[in-house]
């Protein structure tokens, strides 16, 4: 099939314009392909056909056509989130919401009490571990890119711990941390490094380091995944033309790909960071948010609220306050993902 | 096909004085063991057949759901569903149910802490007057006194009937007794010395004196200071209301399990009921304080490798001569729902699975994880000949046993009792600190 590539951006290598290899490779490549023509083809047919007034009738029709999208939005975004808004600021139980308005009381609490530093827990959690994930996704799957032998081996493997339910991930590493019977205790008593039973998941900052190391085996090969796929849609042309003028593959991938990827390595980052921020079954599971209250993780805390303590009001509060410190903090992300793709456009 | 020669043939069976008489064997000996005495006439006459119900209960309880399930439908032809929910969620469960107008559950079963809160978020019903119209039925005197108030009455009024009476008793293994030259236990004193003696001569066998259940969820950790408060004289709350946690035996408590977790089976804080019984069963550890129904397990050859080789006596107390108390840990009682449109079937139901007869029945099932909660089931021959040890430190702790708070703050309250001493446990905090922190946060949750 001649594929041609369609004009504007390059939906793969972000600053490259009009290349006609620019065809995204993979099982998906013809789909997005044949997507992106169809979709410029429309853009450029309604450009041409776009009448400078709209009659009455067609306008009805188009709100009709237009309600199903509109009470699903209400439904599935609105609704939920005018709810949180308004038992935020209310006296909810459980059993019994809006007993009676409260103002910010219940954000005041939050800020008082645990939660607060719940959310700093989180924060220092959710920033390191999301950036070792992608540093560790980025080696794995250039690795994978490379011509090593058995990569299909290696791709599928990777996706079991993807596969498995995080339940599952959780009940394997703490079965695999057991003070006595756990393969790591014995593993580092067979070599003499552990003396005596050590508790991972009692003791900080063992514990902590244990939820990360859980979550790092779990969410890595997503992050790989994406990074291989990207990986595949970077033209051979630069890399060819980088060999010619005699660069290796380390300059290659850290003067050619890198800079290449770094749009697509943001928005990877910031996927994960907000995965990160609402990590919940690792707590659940390995640490109930233990010893004391030093791995209760945000989304830990605020389903102990509503779940064990019944407090609506306070549990919508504290999301709130969640969805806030995540935007304050993957907000110099996006910018800076914009500001990246802007440069790359230009 | 000939139904006419059917029918004959049946009518025929009916009326042969060898049928008759099996039948009548057969009604007088289901009468007595699985609780017709307990349904009322319009049940036994058939009035709600083919109507069904819906239960939810704890999955610890599944067993006992399945021989109830059972049961009920032989004598009333009512069909019973039950739903089986983690222990932990059981509350929001039903709460939910009732505030998303789902109305699944008619009969729930229901963690007797958690009472005020149930009823405050309006989950559960009253029935305190159908208990004094039935009183002759569900005999109220026969509930054992110290689970009946806290299991059943808040602001005044009854709001369920008890259902599984748990409260922990202190296992022991005696062949690592024996082994040791240790006795079992009286005061807690004692129990130290025995649980350092025995984990300094078989750590390196990875063999424990103790296994101590303090992982930070409140129904085990909770359980474990409560063992001790109990043991120490104490009391959660005061008559008025308020914390009574910077008491003496609070302190001592706190102290008593602290001490033990250097001779734990590693580590007490990560320790919770998963743990703690199969490693127990394994013949790892020396002592563990856990509900009852651990002596079933233990007899169970699929489960244990200690077969005959424990033996088990009330939790010790502070000195010598001191009366043992039990500490009613994790006990569940059966309400109706709010959301029920089945209020008399389902109180026929509640009334039924709480009598005497269908109590023993349960109780003497294995694996059902129901504990006593009257007087004539403890006491009941039947118990003590399936489960006589248990039966002797049952009987000898639930009277005068220290009940868990039961306000609607009570959830929030022993969450941080609960994180508090796994942070002393982990950090080797001053018990004093502790329970300075718990009290000034109990202080602070009841003045809202």
């Amino acid at each position: 099939m001649n594929r041609s590539a369609p004009a504007g951006p390059c939906v793969r290598c972000w600053h490259i314009r009009d290349a006609p290899e620019c065809i995204p490779a993979g099982p998906f490549g013809t789909a997005i392909f044949i997507h992106l023509k169809s979709m410029n083809s429309l853009a450029k047919a309604s450009r041409k056909s776009a009448p400078h007034s709209v009659s009455p009738n067609r306008r009805r029709v188009g709100l009709l056509l237009l309600l199903p999208l509109i009470f699903a939005v209400l439904f599935s975004a609105a609704y939920p989130a005018a709810y949180l808004a308004l038992t935020s600021i209310s006296k909810s139980t459980m059993g019994k919401p809006f007993i009676s308005w409260v103002g910010l009381n219940n954000f005041v609490s939050a800020l008082q009490g645990d939660f607060a530093w719940s959310l700093m827990r989180t924060a220092l959690f959710a920033i390191p571990t999301s950036l070792v994930q992608l540093i560790l996704g980025v080696a794995i799957a250039v690795l994978l890119n490379s011509k090593m032998r058995f990569r299909s081996l290696g791709r599928t493997l990777l996706l079991l711990p993807l596969m498995s339910p995080p339940v599952m991930v959780g009940i394997a590493w703490k079965v695999m941390l057991h003070p006595t019977g756990g393969f790591v205790s014995r593993t580092l008593a067979q070599f003499a490094w552990l003396h005596t039973p050590s508790s991972f998941l009692g003791e900080m900052p063992w514990a902590i380091l244990s939820i990360a190391a859980a979550d790092t085996w779990q969410w890595t090969p997503f992050i790989v995944i994406l990074v291989y796929a990207t990986l595949q849609t970077l033209p051979a042309e630069f890399e060819e033309a980088a060999r010619i003028d005699g660069a290796g593959y380390p300059r290659i991938l850290f003067a050619v790909q890198l800079p290449l990827l770094a749009p697509a390595l943001i928005a990877i980052y910031l996927l994960k960071l907000i995965l990160s921020f609402k990590t919940f079954d690792l707590v659940y599971v390995l640490t109930s948010g233990g010893p004391g209250v030093e791995t209760s993780l945000s989304s830990y805390k605020i389903w102990q609220t509503l779940f064990q303590d019944f407090n609506l009001g306070m549990a919508s509060a504290q999301t709130l306050l969640l969805c806030l410190i995540v935007t304050l903090i993957t907000l110099p992300v996006t910018w800076w993902h914009r500001r990246i793709q802007r440069t790359a456009s230009l | 096909m000939n139904h006419q020669s059917t029918d004959n043939e049946h009518i025929r069976n009916v009326f042969t004085r060898r049928a008759f008489l099996g039948r009548a064997a057969k009604s007088a000996l289901q009468l007595t063991l699985t609780g017709q005495l307990l349904l009322s006439k319009k049940a036994l006459a058939g009035a709600y057949a083919g109507q069904s119900l819906n239960l939810v209960l704890i999955q610890p309880h599944k067993i006992s759901g399945e021989v109830l399930s059972k049961s009920f439908a032989e004598q009333t032809g009512a069909k019973l569903n039950v739903t089986i929910v983690p222990y932990d969620v059981i509350e929001a469960q039903a709460t939910l149910d009732v505030q998303s107008g789902a109305n699944q559950f008619d009969v729930v079963e229901y963690w007797y802490a958690s009472i005020g809160s149930l009823v405050e978020n309006n989950v559960l019903q009253d029935v305190t007057d159908l208990i004094t119209k039935d009183e002759a039925t569900i005999k109220t005197s026969d509930y054992i006194r110290s689970i009946y108030d806290p299991y059943t009455l808040y602001k005044g009024k009854r709001w369920g009937l008890p259902y599984d009476g748990d409260s922990h008793v202190l296992f022991y293994n005696t062949t690592l007794l024996d082994k040791h030259k240790v006795n079992a236990p009286t005061t807690w004193d004692e129990y130290l010395v025995a649980a350092k003696t025995i984990t300094e001569a078989e750590k390196q066998n990875g063999v424990y004196g103790a296994i101590v259940m303090g992982a930070a969820i409140p129904v085990i950790i909770g359980s474990t200071f409560a063992n001790r408060l109990a043991g120490f004289g104490g009391e959660f709350l005061k008559a008025d209301g308020t914390p009574n946690l910077e008491s003496d035996a609070a302190f001592k408590a706190a102290k008593a399990l602290l001490d033990v977790a250097p001779y734990a089976l590693p580590t007490p804080v990560e320790t919770a009921f998963e743990q703690a019984v199969p490693s127990f069963l394994d013949g790892k550890g020396a002592f563990v304080e856990c509900w009852t129904d651990l002596g079933v397990y233990a007899q169970d050859a699929q489960k244990s490798k200690i077969i005959d080789q424990w033996d088990v006596v009330q939790l010790p107390v502070e000195k010598k001569g001191d009366q043992p108390r039990a500490s009613l840990n994790a006990g569940f009682g059966l309400g109706l729902s709010t959301a029920t449109k089945k209020k008399e079937l389902a109180w026929e139901f509640v009334k039924w699975a709480t009598g005497y007869q269908t109590a023993l029945e349960l109780l003497t099932t294995s694996n059902s994880g129901i504990d006593p909660t009257r007087i004539t089931t403890l006491n009941a021959a039947e118990y003590k000949r399936f489960a006589p040890k248990v039966q002797r430190a049952a009987n000898a702790a639930l009277h005068g046993a220290v009940s868990w708070p039961t306000i609607p703050e009570s959830p929030k309250m022993m969450r941080s009792l609960s994180e508090k001493l796994n942070r002393m446990l982990a950090d080797r905090q001053s018990p004093e600190l502790a329970i300075r922190q718990i009290n000034s946060d109990w202080v602070q949750i009841l003045q809202g």
